[in-house]
């Protein structure tokens, strides 16, 4: 009898069902949309923010952070080197995962024909690499410097086989009039190449002033075999908080389980710890100007997202439990007579709210799809990919649906119970 | 005029008198309007704000001399002139010279303290920046290498003078071959190539060298997009063509980047709350205004026109719509400025434009829900209504 009550009520009111569970899938799919939207923004803007390029950087534990431009602290001199058959650990580290891209570098100076000076660097331009784990990635400065121009020519491939070949920087290609497709020569040392120019660069740095060639050349040039002065890693990272700070300065001076919380978050500080324990006699520091930058970014992102997804949350909640209330409320006459012939108020308020979380239910269930539409529309518009779906959002959406439901019929089912059957029959 | 007092009279005696009812009406439409107008200003303020925030990235501009010998320090003012006060976020002009710290080769940065604090915000001071003459800041590989620490000694001598005495150039006064002693203020961290140098300020430059008024570089951090900057360094160079003007491409790419995404992520954000909200807000309009068909069917029997019936319920549903949207746009401010001071620490500016936005649109989005359920209502013949079917 219960059953058919509420289903003869759900399919005579369809039109006013249909407008709640309409509302009420508005409100749903508003909060999953923000909820899943909210979730993944990090990850989505920690991705995009890549493009500032390395924030980690790994040199010899004898050497530092500054090449030879200067006179200071060159690795020729001080002959410390990382090794290059021991890069691909970096993808086996506890945070491999979060390891976007990196490149090794290693750097001469080399005499062009005309007997200029200029500083040779090598590197990976788009290095396919099989790591021990057995997979494989494509990593290197294409990547990792996705802010140079290319003026002349173009970005060198090493995977479609040019292995003579350089990428010059504008400044010098500009003093020597070198142009894209030209031949020059380096001479070293210990020996000398003709290599092709594929393209020239503008970075807008002092990287404009230097030659960019594949690993192997530099390292026959300056009689370096296996080895490295550098490598950049570009990670993503969790924004730096006071254990990560205090772990920094030094991670011994941590208890057990904040070494453990800290060894397991992603800070940069403790994704540098970690290439320092598989590449050999190395000192792994975070590039603050990005490191820093990217936490603070990141962080105003999230919690600008947060907020709003609490006003449209709010807004849904209030805009779901006023058509119920208002609904409701409607239904004075109905609940008058139900009355008149007898019925307890527990029965009639048990009718009024199995129909509306019924009518909910499936408001919330097509709000909850709808609303992951929604999220992937603005994923694929804004960062060109899937927002990932987030299980969390489903319970949090179910219980705000059920509670505003509950909340918006409670006050107003009360409040029709007090009334004389005989006053709301007559119409007043 | 008598018609149009009983008009108002009927508009404000339904709202009074249906008071729980209208209070519903009028609490979704304030919501709806708080939301639309709290998240376009956000909108508005996310750029400014954000930009404020990449600005942590350092310069964005640097000034190199055009030729081999530097330029004059005139340079700066011109930059200072040419970019508008309020974008320009800090100005470090330096000036490089070698200097020999016990016996060793050490680039010494001469720039001014507190451009530099402002232009490289991401700088870590272990110690304090340095505030009076004397003091300087150390590069932390430097000060590994010469083993000093914050609050400690070394002595600074001019390359160009090691080894010379007072009696082969008088021009060199006696303690410049001798080095000058300097306070270490603090170690400074970048993880960059400054760890190598030693920074000290513009006037102990020249006290040291004997010579001042030539820079080597001027970093400037200006809150602008790519093309705004283009166009200043485009400026600067004419003016004063011994400055040669660069972007540092690896910021400003970046953060364009970044910032057109952000903003397009607000914005379609922006978008599917509203309209999301402004259904909701019709949905609750019309549940509200259908409710009272009998009423519409009352006044039909008794004589009333189709279009006065549509007319007083119309002006019943403006006159909440503006008023909501009144609301809202209080709400909404207030929201925005939450919002804003407990992200980016700053208060917004109110948009004017936005006050008539809201609440023509709450009147428009209102006007249009109640105008659907009254033009069914009045269709229907007002027997049927009357009886309730």
């Amino acid at each position: 009898m219960f059953l058919r009550m509420i289903f003869r009520a759900l399919f005579r009111q369809k039109v006013k069902m249909l407008m709640i569970a309409f509302t009420i899938a508005l409100g749903a799919s508003l909060a999953t949309a923000m909820l899943n939207v909210m979730l993944d923004v990090g990850d989505k803007v920690n991705q995009e923010l890549k493009t500032y390029g390395a924030n980690i950087t790994v040199v010899p534990k004898q050497a530092s952070v500054l090449n030879d431009i200067y006179g200071l602290g060159s690795s020729e001199e001080s002959g410390a080197y990382l090794k290059e058959d021991e890069l691909g650990k970096i993808k086996t580290i506890f945070w491999a995962f979060n390891i976007v891209d990196f490149a090794p570098f290693i750097d001469t100076h080399a005499k062009l024909d005309d007997g200029n000076e200029i500083l040779l660097i090598g590197t990976w331009f788009d290095h396919h690499l099989e790591l021990p784990t057995g997979e494989t990635l494509n990593t290197g400065v294409t990547n990792l410097r996705s802010w140079w121009e290319i003026t002349d020519g173009k970005w060198l491939d090493e995977q479609a086989g040019d292995k003579n070949a350089v990428m010059v920087g504008k400044v010098l290609a500009e003093n020597e009039g070198i142009k894209a497709g030209d031949k020059i020569k380096l001479e070293t040392r210990y020996a000398a190449e003709e290599l092709t120019v594929a393209g020239i660069f503008d970075a807008g740095g002092d990287e404009d002033e230097n030659i960019y060639a594949p690993m192997d050349i530099v390292q026959k040039l300056s009689d370096t075999d296996g080895l490295l002065t550098s490598i950049e890693v570009s990670a993503l990272t969790t924004p730096d908080n006071d254990l990560a700070r205090k772990a920094a300065k030094d991670p011994k001076s941590l208890g057990a389980d904040d070494y453990e919380t800290w060894y397991c978050t992603a800070y940069v500080s403790s994704i540098c710890y970690q290439i320092q324990e598989v590449i050999t006699d190395s000192v792994a520091s975070p590039v603050r100007q990005v490191a820093e930058s990217e936490g603070a970014i990141l962080q105003k992102t999230q919690l600008l997202m947060i907020l709003i997804t609490i006003l449209s949350m709010l807004g849904s909640a209030l805009g779901i439990s006023n058509l119920v209330t208002a609904s409701v409320m409607e239904r004075s006459r109905e609940i008058g007579l139900i009355k008149a012939i007898g019925a307890h108020d527990g029965e009639i308020s048990s009718l009024i709210l199995t129909e509306i979380i019924i009518t909910a239910v499936i408001g919330g269930f097509v709000g909850y799809f709808a609303g992951f539409g929604f999220a992937q529309v603005i994923g694929h518009t804004v960062f060109g990919s899937a927002v990932e779906m987030k299980v969390i959002v489903i319970p949090i959406v179910a219980i705000l649906v059920i509670l505003v439901t509950l909340g918006g019929s409670i006050p107003a089912i009360r409040m029709l119970l007090r009334l004389r059957p005989a006053e709301v029959l007559h119409g007043r | 005029m008598k018609k149009q007092k009983m008009f108002f009279r009927m508009i404000t005696a339904a709202i009074i008198r249906q008071h729980s009812r209208m209070l519903v009406a009028l609490l979704a439409i304030a919501v709806g309007a708080t939301i639309l107008s709290g998240l376009v200003t956000i909108y508005y303020d996310v750029p400014r704000q954000m930009g404020a925030q990449f600005r942590n990235y350092g310069a964005n501009m640097l000034l190199l001399p055009a030729g081999d010998n530097g330029f004059d320090e005139k340079a700066v003012d011109t930059a200072k002139n040419v970019i508008k006060k309020e974008s320009l976020v800090g100005a470090a002009p330096y000036r490089y010279e070698s200097v020999t710290i016990n016996e060793q080769p050490v680039i010494a940065a001469a720039t001014d303290m507190e451009g530099a604090k402002a232009a490289s915000p991401y700088w870590l001071i272990n110690g304090r920046w340095p505030s009076a003459a004397g003091e300087v800041l150390v590069g932390k590989e430097l000060a590994n290498t010469l083993s000093v620490k914050e609050g400690g000694t070394i002595n600074v001598i001019y390359e160009e003078n090691v080894g010379k005495t007072s009696n082969e150039d008088s021009s060199i006064k006696k303690e410049n071959n001798e080095g000058i002693p300097f306070t270490v203020a603090g170690i400074l961290e970048t993880g960059g190539s400054e760890e190598e140098y030693i920074f000290i300020s513009l006037p102990d430059m020249a006290e040291v060298t004997g010579s001042s008024g030539r820079l080597d570089a001027v970093e400037l951090s200006i809150s602008a997009t790519q093309e705004e900057l283009k166009a200043y360094a485009d400026k600067i160079e004419s003016v004063d063509s011994s400055v040669s003007p660069r972007l540092v491409k690896r910021v400003t790419q970046s953060e364009t980047t970044v910032l057109t995404k952000l903003q397009a992520l607000v914005f379609l954000v922006t978008a599917v709350v509203l309209l999301l909200t402004m259904i909701c807000v019709a949905t609750t309009m019309m549940a509200v205004v259908a409710e009272r068909r009998k009423e519409i069917g009352l006044r039909k029997a008794l004589g009333a026109s189709d279009s006065s019936i549509i007319a007083e319920f119309m002006g019943e549903g403006l006159m909440l719509g503006g008023v909501g949207g009144l609301l809202g746009v209080v709400f909404g401010f207030a929201f925005a400025q939450a919002v804003s001071v407990n992200v980016f620490n700053s208060s917004i500016n109110f948009q004017p434009l936005i006050l008539p936005a809201t609440v023509i649109i709450s009147v428009a989005v209102t006007g249009l829900a109640c105008l659907l359920p009254v033009r069914s209502a009045t269709d229907v013949d007002p027997a049927l209504v009357l009886k309730g079917e």
